[in-house]
């Protein structure tokens, strides 16, 4: 039974470790092409939320 | 797991961003419009202007930070058309980054070991927008097109770095909380503003009134808060609902 307990509580953690990362990764990009992405067209396309976010714009 | 969260995220992004874009468009986007006006004929998004050598040359003056000449030739870029696609460009913009933060505050609650409920996620949205709309604020206020200011790379960097000390500074205090490092977490918030932003607002020749500047800054602000408070109430609560029904699932 503890034996079952640690390796779900592992296996829990393993998941968790990896979710964060997916999580992290993806907002990072997601967040970088909505803010800071220096392709014209993404910064054309994004301006008016770019300066309401207060990112940091051209 | 990893499929909860990521339709969590989503709804709380797709949540706050329809109502960020609202108050976008209603709020800052005509303050927006009303500055490019005075922009000395650089246009962004907007209608196209001719292109006259003079019109030129106002231009290089108006961008007299590095980067006149790349801002010169992106005038054949694309850019989203006056009125309807502009709108729908800016409230897709508003929904990629309002995913991200969503998919940011999840990976944060998860490394915290918060369970997500609406009142933590909001406890977590307040803190996300402390850490990233209003610290840099406070060195890079929210800008109108044509105010003018430091390179670009060199106000990414403070803005980035701002953040990131911010963020850190909040979880020395609010989740570490002993004397050291409450005291390590306050030297973090501080430092970014003691070492000083870039330069940012050109105060010299920037043609927008400062009227329209100030009201812009403090719409953009409470905007920023309405948008991370809805992502952590609507991060939470999407956690739960998603829960259950994953719960139900199972037990059928």
């Amino acid at each position: 039974m503890t034996t079952a307990t640690l390796q779900t509580s592992a296996a829990r953690s393993g998941e968790g470790a990896r979710a964060l990362l997916v999580a992290a990764f993806l907002g990072l990009g997601l967040v970088f092409v909505a803010g800071f992405a220096p392709a014209s067209v993404l910064h054309n396309a994004a301006h008016d939320f770019r300066h309401a976010q207060n990112f940091p714009c051209h | 797991m990893i499929v909860r969260l990521l339709s969590a995220a989503l709804v709380a992004g797709f949540l706050a961003s329809v109502v960020a874009t609202g108050l976008q468009l209603a709020l800052t986007s005509p303050l927006i419009l009303q500055a490019e006006t005075f922009e000395g004929g650089h246009s962004h998004a907007h209608a196209p202007v001719s292109l006259t050598p003079a019109s030129l040359i106002v231009k290089a003056h108006a961008h007299s930070h590095g980067e006149a000449g790349s801002e010169a030739e992106k005038s054949d870029e694309w850019q989203p058309a006056e009125g309807f696609q502009r709108m729908a460009f800016t409230g897709l913009a508003t929904l990629i980054g309002g995913v991200g933060y969503a998919l940011l505050l999840a990976a944060v609650m998860l490394a915290l070991r918060r369970e997500p409920t609406p009142r933590s996620g909001l406890t977590v949205g307040v803190a996300s927008f402390l850490a990233v709309a209003l610290a840099p604020a406070i060195g890079l206020p929210p800008e109108l097109p044509g105010m003018g200011a430091a390179p670009l790379v060199l106000r990414q960097t403070w803005w980035v770095m701002t953040v990131a000390a911010t963020g850190i500074g909040l979880y020395l205090i609010a989740v570490r909380r002993v004397p050291i490092t409450i005291l390590g977490g306050l030297v973090l918030i501080v430092a970014p503003h003691l070492a000083g932003a870039p330069q940012s607002i050109d105060t010299v020749s920037s043609q927008v009134p400062p009227a329209v500047a100030a009201q812009f800054v403090a719409r953009s602000l409470a905007i920023g808060f309405v948008f991370w408070a809805l992502i952590g109430l609507a991060y939470g609560w999407a956690w739960g609902l998603f829960g259950r029904e994953a719960g139900s699932r199972t037990h059928a």
